[in-house]
């Protein structure tokens, strides 16, 4: 029990502590009904759910095909590989920033770009609400990309490879290979991941507040980033409960990944 | 043992008895060092007269006020708090909660050293004693002037005095002419019209309010009680906001204006992005007169720095109303507080009552380099004021009587403005495409719901 007080005292210092004051912040109903009632709340929800398929999934896509190239035993790939990897190992604010500079509708190198070859203005980017929304989530895509890329090719590299030769002898073409052979091995592993990048993705702040700051006119906000605006705002009631609405979407995803994970212990052991 | 254990206690004892008293201030930072060092000065001379440790901490303008609310609604507000935008987004309904200390014991004894309109900001309604009370410290004021570049009008093929000096005539030369002139000659694209239309900034709804009084538009009376009812301040709001997006439409003013925070316009303003801006200080060009003595630059860019100030930037006021009348300008008055459940609350009087005395206030306000505006009549009647090509003209400003902001009326205009309730209207003519009928009946219904 001793040797435990520490982890516990972390525990209630640092968890239990913040996340029951947060509760009791956002315990009056009132905040839920004006939260409610804010046009800028429902656009968030929608933004969120929207933010959520639309990124996690295409992320995910993209990092299984690409986990296939990168794990090709070529000098040239590997050096490819690092310089892939850079946008997920640098800071957010500088990388994020970056983009927000080359996008920007008037001086960003882009749309000068566009103006000095075709005398037309480039598009808006930023300002205007839809394409913002896509850029935030191409933002993101593009830092979280490489971090799951080396997952889900560790996973790749976990499958013994005579598997592959058998399927070889078999006469299997790379489609078939991928779809009796990767794909069984790896399909826990993505699912898992897919879950978890969920849960990441819904406290994603940086890719939509350092690129849009949910502007313009408040409708880029998905759920981790309006809390900041309630701040502003001087409603930290609507803050908390921002976060409180927020838990319906999260704590199914964790019991799910927890139950899978369990379960996967289980199998294992 | 027993000795031991006596120094033991004496030593605690000492160290209780001896703990340097301190007093907890939440500052905004300064635009220039010398702003910065001024209050540094200023907080070493009152540490060195009371023998209290001061803890400073500085927030940029738009992290102030929530820094502020964490700390107090944690339950450990600061001794003293100052924030550039707290008086028109919160210290009204702070005082109107209750959470402010009352300050007259400290004001009341000055109230003659104070220029007209100062106090009217910090005279503020506590609606859980439903009195009146000074329960926020004026610092320094702001007020709406507009700069533009005079190599890049030039460049456009216009002397300044081709400039109108009527409303429309105005906006249309910048937006036609002095756009298409400057585009021609250079063939870079520029915008004339730098329009803050941000909702999470402060520039866009003074901007927006200057264009409502350009339009005579009053949406609250003298008691507080709004008039957003009558058909002619529904009218003038309407004229206002299809003035006021108008030249995004035209293609005068940056798409992005309708993103920018405080400093963009003058961003954009510095990189020649833009022709000319309205700015609520004359931060844009003081940035220059910084930088001209600044020993980080090299000669020739402190040479272009003092060029750029006494040269090529102007200063000036707005142009006549649609009315044909001079424009009455509205002035902002920068406030600090003193939260009542604050741990040194008279040692935090203290340090306001000491931070309001002319000698203290004065280079603190003068360190800013006239992109604020003293709140007594000893700090406006400085040379400091007159001497200089730009302030001369903020100080004419200010001499021909400002107005003061709706929240000194009703404080739940506080909240309005924090909303940015009158930015969020511009937005929904320009990115929603609303006509601006129908985003000023949501703007009123706003502001009856939030202050009726």
């Amino acid at each position: 029990m001793l040797l435990l007080a520490p982890y516990i005292l972390v525990f209630l210092v640092f968890v239990l502590y913040p996340v029951s004051y947060g509760l009791w912040l956002a315990r009056n109903p009132e905040s839920y009904r004006t939260l409610f009632e804010d046009p800028i709340f429902f656009t968030t929800v929608v933004n969120t759910v929207f933010f959520l398929l639309v990124a996690v999934n295409l992320k995910f896509v993209l990092a299984l095909y690409l986990s296939g190239f990168f794990v090709h035993d070529k000098r040239w790939i590997r050096w490819l590989s690092v310089i892939f990897i850079l946008p997920w190992a640098m800071p957010a604010i500088p990388t994020v920033f970056s983009i927000r500079f080359m996008f920007n509708p008037e001086w960003g190198v882009v749309n000068q770009t566009i103006f000095r070859l075709t005398g037309l203005d480039g598009p808006n980017w930023l300002t205007n609400p839809d394409l913002a929304m896509a850029m935030a989530i191409l933002v993101h895509i593009w830092k979280a990309l490489p971090f799951w890329t080396l997952i889900l090719m560790a996973g790749r590299l976990a499958i013994p490879k005579d598997l592959y030769e058998a399927a070889s002898v078999d006469g299997a073409t790379a489609w078939q290979k991928f779809r009796y052979v990767t794909w069984p091995s790896l399909k826990t592993l993505y699912i898992t991941s897919t879950l978890l990048s969920l849960i990441w993705t819904l406290g994603d702040f940086n890719s939509v507040y350092l690129l849009t700051g949910g502007q313009p006119a408040d409708k880029t906000h998905v759920l981790a980033t309006l809390g900041i605006r309630y701040i502003r705002l001087d409603q930290l009631d609507h803050a908390m409960a921002t976060i409180v609405v927020a838990l319906p979407f999260v704590l199914p995803l964790v019991w799910f990944m927890m139950k899978r994970l369990s379960g996967d212990e289980q199998k294992t052991s | 043992m027993m000795k031991l254990l006596a120094a033991a206690v004496l030593a605690a004892f000492c160290s209780v008895s001896f703990a340097q008293e301190t007093l907890v201030v939440y500052w905004t930072k300064g635009f220039y060092p010398q702003e910065d060092k001024a209050l540094d000065d200023m907080v070493a001379k009152f540490e060195k007269k009371t023998g209290v440790k001061v803890e400073l901490s500085r927030y940029s303008p738009q992290e102030s006020v929530p820094k502020a609310v964490a700390a107090l609604d944690s339950g450990t507000p600061p001794d003293v708090a100052y924030g550039d935008v707290f008086d028109f987004q919160v210290a009204g309904k702070w005082a109107a909660e209750g959470r402010l200390e009352d300050l007259s014991d400290i004001l009341t004894p000055m109230k003659a050293q104070f220029l007209p309109v100062t106090l009217d900001t910090v005279y503020l309604l506590n609606e859980k004693t439903k009195k009146r009370g000074y329960y926020a410290f004026p610092m320094k004021r702001q007020t709406m002037h507009i700069q533009y570049w005079k190599d890049m009008l030039a460049e456009a093929g216009f002397k300044e005095s081709d400039i109108p000096k009527t409303w429309n005539a105005y906006w249309d030369f910048w937006c036609t002419k002095a756009q298409a002139g400057y585009r021609k000659a250079s063939g870079k694209r520029i915008f004339s019209v730098g329009a803050p239309m941000g909702v999470d900034s402060s520039d866009s709804f003074y901007s927006f309010l200057t264009f409502m009084d350009a339009y005579n538009v009053k949406v609250v009376d003298n008691n507080g009680k709004l008039t957003v009812d009558s058909p002619a301040v529904k009218k003038g709001l309407v004229a206002t906001v299809r003035d006021y997006a108008h030249t995004v439409d035209k293609g005068c003013t940056p798409p992005t204006a309708v993103t920018w925070k405080d400093p963009d316009n003058n961003v954009a303003f510095h990189n020649k992005q833009i022709m000319m801006t309205h700015n609520a200080t004359i931060s844009i060009a003081s940035k220059w007169l910084d930088d001209m003595n600044s020993d980080k630059l090299t000669a020739e860019q402190r040479a272009q720095a003092k060029k750029n100030y006494y040269e090529l930037i102007a200063t000036a006021g707005f142009p006549m109303k649609p009315d044909g009348k001079p424009m009455q300008y509205r002035s902002a008055v920068k406030v600090g507080v003193i939260f009542n459940n604050a741990k040194n609350k008279k040692r935090a009087k203290e340090f306001v009552r000491f931070a309001m005395q002319d000698e203290n206030l004065t280079p603190y306000v003068e360190g800013a380099l006239g992109r604020w505006y003293p709140v007594t009549k000893a700090g406006a009647s400085r040379p400091f004021w007159t001497e200089d090509p730009h302030r001369k003209i903020v100080h004419a400003q200010f001499s021909a009587g400002t107005v003061p902001f709706e929240f000194t009326k009703n404080w739940k205009f506080t909240i309005l403005n924090n909303e940015n309730v009158w930015a969020k209207a511009v937005n929904r003519v320009i990115v929603d495409k609303w006509t601006p009928e129908k985003a000023v009946d949501e703007m009123v219904a706003r502001i009856k719901q939030v202050a009726g």
